[in-house]
């Protein structure tokens, strides 16, 4: 929103001092200023110019070069398409350098070959009117060289850019006169109020009363609050007065005729909307506020045509709509050229309501903006009178008929909004050392009336008290605010020294983190939660609508992830374009939905290896083995179990390689895989080489501590004995089938058994095994030791892994 | 005698220097130095030689015999160092071909930037007695919005580009939370003042991306609930963290900020750090660059944890994560943080 210097100096008078400072004591304490403009800028630099002489341009019909006259005899020429150009002619020119309305610089710059020195400009060009034909023509007795900001008696006003969004909160601020209070309680500059009593009393001289022409009715619940409402006759509608457009257009308005005009300087000036409608395009001597009731259309003064429901209220004659409450007035009801006779509408509707329709409509105007931050009723009748003093000052011969009519909320009855706030709490929770007159003379320059002395009573003005204040806090913040934030000390606070410590979670995840990073040589990565369908499409994975967005972006972002499975290959296509070979990781969440939660979040690791030449799934393995064991993860990897189903990963999917997936098992429970990913669904996702991945949920066991099981034994004070046997296998079957049998005997003194050597030998393979035996207590016996190898080798032989002869 | 002993010396010394096994020494060390050697040989005759002559040339046989097993001894070593060398030479290794000049791929691992980031903040929090929580992606009204005292019709959702999973109801619908303000309620219902804690993770708007904006995005949120907490105690926190992050002093200043679940509310500037205050296109010639939200808990807030606000109060304020891994390495396009290109993330390598 922009606001006027020029116009908050009609209240208080701001500062003498550089609008950057000026911009910088406003954002420190009210709002955020986001910009500084100076309106009429472009005039200091333009001035008058008389045209000499004009010739075609060499290279274009439609064009001319027109020489002129500036300051002192200087001459310029420019090239033009205007097609008034006459010689002797006097018209606005803007040098090199002029910034225009609308943001457009001159810069130095060649018009089919012919160097331009600038331009001579139309109305529309410097924002004087909406459209214009050719270049604006000045009168003859405009003296050549004057600038054109003397010309005009132009003063340049400095325009302050508020972000909206830091006065979402307040609804006292849309309009120029609360603004002006906010300058007057920084710069503690005394606030004009030219609203008084007063004045109410001398319009309202112009009210003689009897019977209105137009009355007002509410017929049920609305979004109503209550309605003001008052004829006017002998209007004559036309332009605006200079001073009007003036201010209109400096904060960027059209203006548009002079009803319209005073309609919108007024919700500027007070920040509180209104209507203004043709008397007589109002059917019958009543307007009606009520529900629709019935689903309708309505065609607003935009010419669009809205779709209402029910629940919206409208503003009726005895036929038809004429007004969305709160919001716009429609095509058939607005004030044209032929206007002789008005009805003035001050109204207050429901924040709630009026964002409600605003919202479903899609529609948001200066009214409902302002209606959505919960506005004073108390407001409403200075609104209506302001309105009647501007119809009274551009219309001489306007007349009132009738009295003013209300309906709605008897809100005069109203209890104000008091609250009590002690001293020492405000200096609490600011951080401050303040003494009672400071916070008095605070708040009272802000409108708040101040009773008591610690604890104050604090009588908050009605219109900051329709949601903006609530709490004394709110109030704390009035007093920080234009004391300054950046007066208040930063002190540390005095706390009892309380451990933190990461939780279990965090600590395996961080664990997790350092491992992949230092161990297995993988990058972290983020992939989107949000999945869409193509891509489990692509990759086979089933997909449901248990997490779809309901206003997703784009279909490929629209729902939310069930597996990292999906998001983890397509970023292994993504990077197999550029690497022969990498490692990645990611820990993250898929999300999904059980019988009794809408959303069961899981927190998951992925991994992915990917190598060009030969399977890295070995590799994988190892690391996700170490990996657990490093995390003190109680886990292992096990085949396929016909009972024991992997929730992650159906058994059916056709990304798995028909011999490279291994599931992991935790704690009994099937939490996790490392598999390869078929060639069939690489080549899916133009991915040739080979890819393994790992998955583990760790969601069911990363908030306990996971105990380090290392248990020290003193070292052994007998020798130990080694023994290796070396036997015959088939090239297809697995080494582990060996150990595996082996799990079978049991020899308390065998330390370890394991695969020493592998040897392939035609259709076969030989594998070397050493067994470990130690005796903590005594030196193992010859006869000890030669039974153990019998029963290790009977047990081989039998489990039909034949000794190598 | 003694010329011949000499003789003997000069022929023992010309046979060594031609030898050149191991094998080869040692037979001639027998050959001269043996008991039946040439030495011994020559010294048989001592017997038959004066007083005299014995008493010059036993110490000139013992030093030359000395001199001999020396020379040996030299011998053998070198022989062997040589026999070593050779060896090593034959498993010669190029000392150049590291896996810093092959084409391998990527033997180098490393950490998503925003979990560098990410480690420090908590770090240092972490080191100040705040808790570090975490809560779910998937949030109803309630979290989101109702108990920060963001009503149904709140004005104040419309700064909130909500992803919905079902028609907002004004309660219980649920969807992605749009900050990790989400954690405040959460983390006061499972503790009790005082208190403090932090809360990393990804929230989610909806937003069209481009360089500068995306749907996905981290935040951290903080929180100090305790008797007295005051605007100097937080602005001595938030000093004392920038301070780390920067890793320098930073000039910061509070101003007003409307966010519903604060109160006072501020938006927490700092200095531009491009032009140190000076104004320029990055700090829109302001000299600063807005930062963080903060505030003061709103009391609705309090009591909606389950707090009571007349005897607690605190503050809360919400960090854009994100924002300083881009001002950190000076990152053009923060689509990059989701988009697990390795072209990208292998330039933030631990080795």
């Amino acid at each position: 929103m922009l606001i006027s210097i020029d116009w908050i100096n009609d209240f208080v008078k701001t500062p003498d001092m550089d609008p950057g400072k000026l911009g910088e004591k406003f954002t420190l304490a009210t709002a955020e200023v986001e910009g500084i403009l100076t309106s009429g800028a472009h005039l200091t630099k333009m001035c008058v110019a008389q045209v000499l002489e004009f010739e075609k341009h060499p290279e274009a019909d439609k064009l001319n070069l027109v020489t002129f006259e500036i300051t002192g005899g200087e001459k310029r020429t420019v090239v033009c398409g205007a097609s008034n150009v006459k010689i002797g002619m006097k018209t606005p020119f803007a040098p090199i350098g002029t910034v225009l309305p609308g943001g457009f610089e001159l810069t130095p710059k060649k018009i089919r070959g012919v160097l331009s020195e600038g331009m001579l400009c139309s109305e529309s060009e410097l924002g004087l009117s909406e459209e214009s034909q050719g270049i604006m023509e000045l009168p003859a007795k405009a003296p050549t060289g004057e600038r054109l900001d003397k010309y005009f008696k132009e003063t340049p006003d400095v325009l302050l850019d508020i972000d909206n969004k830091s006065l979402t909160h307040r609804p006292d601020l849309w309009g120029h006169y609360g603004m002006a209070r906010e300058f007057s309680a920084i710069f503690k500059n005394p606030l004009k109020n030219p609203f008084d009593e007063k004045w109410q009393k001398d319009l309202e001289r112009n009210i003689s009363g009897g019977n209105s022409p137009v009355k007002v009715k509410f017929d049920g619940d609305s979004a109503g609050i209550g309605y003001y409402g008052l004829t006017v006759k002998n209007i004559k509608v036309g332009e605006s007065p200079a001073w009007m457009k003036k201010r209109l257009t400096a904060i960027g308005l059209r203006p548009i005729n002079s009803i319209v005009d005073i309609s919108n300087y007024v919700m500027l000036e007070l920040g509180f909307p209104n209507h203004i409608f043709d008397r007589d395009l109002i059917e019958g001597d009543e307007v009606i506020i009520k529900r629709v009731g019935e689903e309708t259309t309505f065609i607003t003064l935009d010419e669009e045509e809205r779709k209402l429901v029910a629940e919206d209220t409208v503003i009726c004659d005895s036929k038809k709509a004429l007004v969305i409450g709160g919001l716009m007035g429609g095509l058939n009801s607005g004030v044209n050229e032929k206007t002789n006779t008005v009805f003035l509408e001050v109204a207050n509707w429901k924040a709630a309501q009026v964002r409600r329709t605003s919202t479903r409509l899609g529609l948001r105007t200066d009214s409902s903006q302002r209606y959505e931050k919960s506005l004073d009723s108390h407001l409403m009748k200075r609104t209506l009178l302001r309105l009647l003093e501007l119809i009274i000052k551009l219309n001489p011969d306007a007349e009132v008929i009738g009295g003013i009519e209300y309906d709605g909320k008897e809100y005069w009855k109203d209890e104000a909004l008091v609250k009590p706030l002690s001293l020492s709490k405000i200096n609490s929770v600011l951080g401050t050392e303040l003494k009672s007159e400071e916070v008095k003379e605070i708040l009272e320059s802000l409108d708040f009336h101040v009773k008591g002395d610690d604890p104050f009573a604090i009588t908050v003005p009605t219109y900051r008290a329709t949601k903006d204040i609530e709490h004394p806090d709110d109030i704390i913040e009035e007093i920080g605010r234009i004391i300054g934030y950046d007066n208040i000390a930063s002190t540390a606070p005095k706390w009892e020294m309380i451990p933190a410590r990461l939780t279990p979670a965090q600590a395996l995840h961080r664990k997790i983190r350092d491992y992949m990073v230092y161990h297995a040589k993988s990058f972290e990565v983020m992939t989107y939660p949000l999945v869409g369908e193509k891509l489990y499409k692509n990759a086979s994975w089933p997909i449901n609508d248990d997490h779809l967005l309901l206003n997703a972006l784009s279909v490929t972002q629209n729902r939310m992830r069930p597996s990292l499975i999906p998001s983890l290959l397509e970023a292994a296509g993504l990077n197999t374009k550029n690497y022969s070979e990498f490692r990645l990781f990611e820990l993250g969440r898929s999300y999904l939905k059980s019988k009794d939660n809408f959303q069961d979040e899981r927190s998951q690791l992925g991994m992915v290896f990917y190598d060009h030449g030969k399977t890295p799934f070995i590799d994988l393995c190892n690391h996700v083995e170490t990996l657990l064991q490093t995390t003190n993860i109680p886990g292992e990897l096990v085949p396929i179990h016909p009972k024991f189903k992997n929730p992650l990963i159906s058994e059916d999917w056709g990304g798995i390689h028909p011999f490279e997936f291994l599931n992991i098992r935790v704690m009994g429970k099937m939490v996790g895989a490392v598999l390869s990913i078929h060639p069939v669904l690489l080549r899916k996702f133009k991915i040739k080489g080979h890819v393994s991945m790992a998955i583990l949920d760790m969601t069911n066991f990363e908030s306990n501590r996971l105990k380090d099981k290392t248990k020290y034994k003193p070292l052994p004070k007998f020798p130990g004995s080694k023994f290796d046997c070396t036997v015959v296998l088939d090239t297809d079957r697995p080494v582990g089938d060996i150990l595996t049998s082996m799990k079978k005997i049991k020899i308390k003194e065998m330390d370890s058994f394991k695969v020493l050597d592998i040897f392939s030998e035609g259709d076969k393979k030989n594998i070397t095994v050493r067994a470990s035996f130690i005796d903590p207590d005594k030196t193992l016996s010859g006869e000890f030791l030669a039974e153990a190898q019998k029963m290790i080798m009977d047990n081989l032989s039998k489990s039909g892994f034949p000794l190598k002869k | 005698m003694l010329e011949k002993l000499d003789d003997l010396f000069t022929s023992f010394e010309k046979a060594l220097e031609e030898k050149l096994l191991q094998a080869d020494v040692l037979n001639l060390k027998s050959e001269y130095l043996g008991k039946k050697g040439k030495v011994s040989e020559v010294l048989k005759s001592l017997k038959d030689v004066s007083l005299e002559e014995k008493k010059v040339i036993g110490p000139r046989a013992n030093e030359l015999k000395e001199k001999m097993n020396q020379m040996v001894a030299k011998k053998l070593s070198a022989i062997e160092i040589a026999e070593i060398n050779e060896k090593l030479a034959k498993e010669k290794i190029d000392i150049t071909n590291r896996e810093s000049v092959q084409a391998l791929g990527i033997k180098s691992g490393g950490y998503h930037p925003a979990t560098i980031i990410q480690r420090e903040v908590e770090d240092i929090f972490l080191s100040m007695g705040f808790d570090i929580l975490d809560g779910p992606h998937i949030e109803d009204e309630f979290h989101n919005f109702e108990a920060l005292n963001i009503p149904a019709d709140h004005p104040a959702r419309d700064m909130q580009d909500t992803f919905w999973f079902q028609k907002p109801t004004g309660e219980n619908s649920y969807l992605l939370r749009t900050h990790t303000s989400t954690i405040q309620v959460r983390g006061m219902t499972s503790r009790k003042p005082p208190f403090k804690f932090i809360a990393p993770g990804k929230v989610f708007r909806c937003e069209r991306t481009d360089a500068s904006h995306e749907m996905v995005f981290h935040q951290l949120e903080g929180m100090m609930v305790g008797e007295d907490i005051s605007v100097a105690h937080l602005t001595y926190f938030m000093k004392t963290v920038l301070k780390e992050i920067f890793k320098k002093d930073m000039e910061i200043r509070l101003r007003p900020g409307f966010f519903p679940f604060v109160e006072p509310g501020f938006e927490l500037d700092i200095e531009c750090q491009v032009c140190k205050g000076k104004g320029c296109s990055v700090c829109k010639k302001t000299g600063w660059v807005e930062l963080l939200p903060c505030g003061m808990v709103h009391p609705n807030v309090l009591e909606a944890g389950g707090i009571d606000s007349e005897k607690y109060n605190g503050f809360a304020f919400g960090l854009g994560l994100d924002r300083l891994v881009m001002m950190r390495y000076g990152i053009d396009d923060i689509r990059h943080l989701h988009g697990a290109d390795l072209r990208f993330i292998s330039q933030f390598r631990t080795y």
